[in-house]
């Protein structure tokens, strides 16, 4: 007995060896590095909080905001707001990955697998360069986000094209990139072919668009707003985002594209169109239906001056359900657009962004008795002391959505939002 | 014989002290403002003047950026490039004039290259994409780069006509350069250039 339990424990650690070896040593001479503390970082986000206004729609209301007012009162909370481990083990010179693991507070906490993609990056040999990645990632549609922890660079909240693109759009991709220069210019083409986003346009059809920095967490569901009463039954009250709800793994693959070009000015400008191809008549056994949906964008980013400015606008369409009357149950039209100018004030870097959006419902099931209208506004200041980063911020934001008469609320809404983070990194 | 071989050395030697002199070049752009990083460049048009050769230079990555973002260096220099940052880089250039690429090294590690063309050497980092610097290789005698004020200052010129160029990465000019002739008596120069502004980085996210 004594011998079994040896032999046991020597063969595994005979298998193990070479392994634990390899993922010990420091990057060797063919780049690898699996574990070291520069493989490893850390980062998180401690908040205080003052919300007025309505539920948020993580509480089960229509609250464009991850924090709820108290009753239309002002509500104060301290808030561990977000934590990131991020893995980045190299394989060789030019094969790296990224692995996020995220804990989300706040209203509802979370925990789960935010980003895992391999990165392909080969030295560049000339004025043409290639690059690829492969994994769960979200597409390069945000001029707002950067980092592995895909954090929000000068403001707290991000606009509410990009909140929909981190809760909503993060397939399982692999995409290439190729970008070359022409005298002066930067010219850059990105494709990918994705699975398992089939249900993007939930969450945005159902409680119209937010703003918020919460993460879709591989496996995880949002939960969606109440339905009418008449309605429940025919979707889930919740969405998993990473899903394939046709049988079969990427049988049925969604593409994205971007082509980027920079003239030789600091000015950027970037277009994206994404088509997720799913089946709008597919549906699972907990009721998680196929949305078809696409949209397309388009990014400016310019400095002007120490001054940078940006902006994106986004059209789309998602559609879901049977054809009934002519129209699919859900057949959704959504917009919205922001600017943003940003600049160093002393110290401090200074934030202002306004923006506008808006859903048109054609569908059978919802028409436009549910068309949602609204506008932002966002002031932030930020300041950066040593591994820490202090970030205040003021919100507003105002909407007319006719589907909050489904929690006995006027239609029209508005929620001011203080709050102060403070963000460390290691 | 050899009294009069070391008198004429002597007067030699001292025609040549006098005709050397300084030499100050200014560079502004459009609006007046003094442009730092432009490095100036004399030729004299007559004479052989021997450049010097080799040295030791240093290009450092801290905070996620090269420095100096401009270094001028004779042919023959090796450059040092100590990594500063806690995290790994990828320097390299393929440029004509030095292609080279020193794979990932970590903080306090530091690679070297030597410098053996004159030329332009266009540096980045295969990580982070944001990251660029400039080596400029010179086999000229007079070749400094401009400080805060545009302001560059030769000691020793020699007294006679010249050919002066200015190189900035992001002059609008035929491959970055403008030059004129001087004069043998000209003591002072200045160059009014328009400059682009520089590029934002292509940043893939990744």
């Amino acid at each position: 007995m004594h011998c079994a339990r040896t032999l046991s424990a020597i063969r595994p650690a005979r298998f193990l060896a070479p392994i634990l070896l390899a993922c010990a040593a420091p990057a060797g001479a063919q780049g690898i590095d699996l574990f070291s503390p520069e493989t490893l970082e850390a980062t998180g986000t401690v908040s205080v909080a003052a919300t007025d206004g309505e539920e948020s729609w993580l509480d089960g209301g229509f609250g464009k905001l991850d924090t709820s007012g108290s009753d239309g009162a002002w509500r104060v909370r301290p808030l561990l707001s977000e934590g990131n481990l991020v893995w980045k083990p190299r394989f060789g010179w030019a094969l790296s990955a990224t692995v996020v693991g995220t804990f989300q507070g706040g209203e509802r906490d979370e925990a789960g697998l935010s980003e895992a993609f391999l990165t392909f990056k080969p030295k560049r040999s000339g004025e043409t360069r290639f690059s690829a990645r492969a994994g769960l990632m979200w597409p390069p549609v945000s001029l707002e986000h950067e980092g592995a922890d895909w954090h929000v660079r000068d403001t707290i909240t991000p606009s509410a094209i990009n909140s929909w693109i981190g809760e909503e759009v993060k397939p399982i991709a692999i995409e290439g990139t190729l970008a070359r220069n022409f005298g002066g210019h930067q010219l850059s083409a990105t494709g990918a072919l994705f699975a398992a986003n089939d249900t993007a346009g939930t969450l945005l059809t159902f409680r119209g668009w937010a703003l918020h920095d919460r993460k879709t967490l591989a496996f995880n569901a949002h939960p969606l707003p109440p339905f009418e009463e008449n309605d429940v039954g025919y979707q889930a009250p919740f969405t998993h985002p990473l899903l394939d709800v046709a049988p079969g793994f990427a049988a049925r693959p969604g593409y994205y594209a971007k082509l980027s070009w920079q003239a030789p000015v600091p000015v950027r400008v970037e277009l994206f169109r994404y088509d997720n191809r799913a089946e709008p008549e597919a549906v699972n056994s907990d009721v998680e239906w196929g949305w078809h949906t696409r949209f397309n964008n388009v990014g400016i980013q310019a400095d002007l001056g120490g001054a940078r400015v940006r902006a994106q606008a986004m059209s789309g369409r998602t559609r879901m359900g049977f054809v009934e009357e002519g129209s699919r149950w859900i057949d959704m039209r959504f917009r919205s657009a922001f600017a943003m100018v940003s600049r160093p004030v002393g110290k401090f870097e200074i934030a202002a962004r306004v923006e506008a959006f808006d859903t048109r419902h054609r569908g059978s099931w919802w028409g436009d008795e549910y068309d949602e209208d609204g506008w932002a506004a966002v002031l932030a200041g930020k300041r950066e002391f040593g591994p820490f980063t202090g970030v205040v911020e003021l919100l507003h934001v105002s909407s007319d959505n006719p589907a909050r008469e489904h929690v006995a609320l006027p239609e029209h809404q508005a929620q001011t939002r203080l709050e102060a983070d403070l963000r460390l990194g290691w | 014989m050899v009294r009069t071989t070391i008198q004429f050395l002597l007067i030699a030697c001292c025609a040549a002290q006098a005709s050397a002199s300084p030499l100050t070049v200014r560079v502004v752009d459009a609006k007046g403002h003094a442009v730092r990083d432009a490095v100036v460049t004399l030729r004299p048009a007559v004479g052989a003047h021997s450049a010097p050769r080799g040295g030791s230079f240093t290009v450092s990555q801290e905070d996620m950026q090269f420095h100096p973002f401009v270094l001028v260096v004779p042919v023959g220099a090796r450059v040092a490039f100590p990594n500063r940052d806690s995290t790994r880089h990828h320097v390299y250039s393929f440029s004509p004039a030095k292609r080279f690429e020193l794979k990932l090294f970590a903080k306090d590690q530091s690679r070297s290259v030597l410098f053996d063309k004159p030329g332009i050497v266009a540096l980045g980092c295969n990580i982070h994409d944001g990251m660029t610097a400039f080596v400029v290789v010179s086999d000229s005698a007079w070749a400094a780069k401009t400080g805060a004020n545009g302001v560059v200052r030769f000691d020793d010129v020699p007294a006679s006509a010249a050919r002066l160029s200015v190189w900035h990465p992001y002059l609008r000019a035929k491959a970055n350069v403008v030059e004129r002739q001087i004069g043998p008596g000209e003591r002072a120069a200045s160059f009014s250039v328009a400059l682009r502004p520089a590029p934002m980085a292509m940043d893939h996210g990744y």
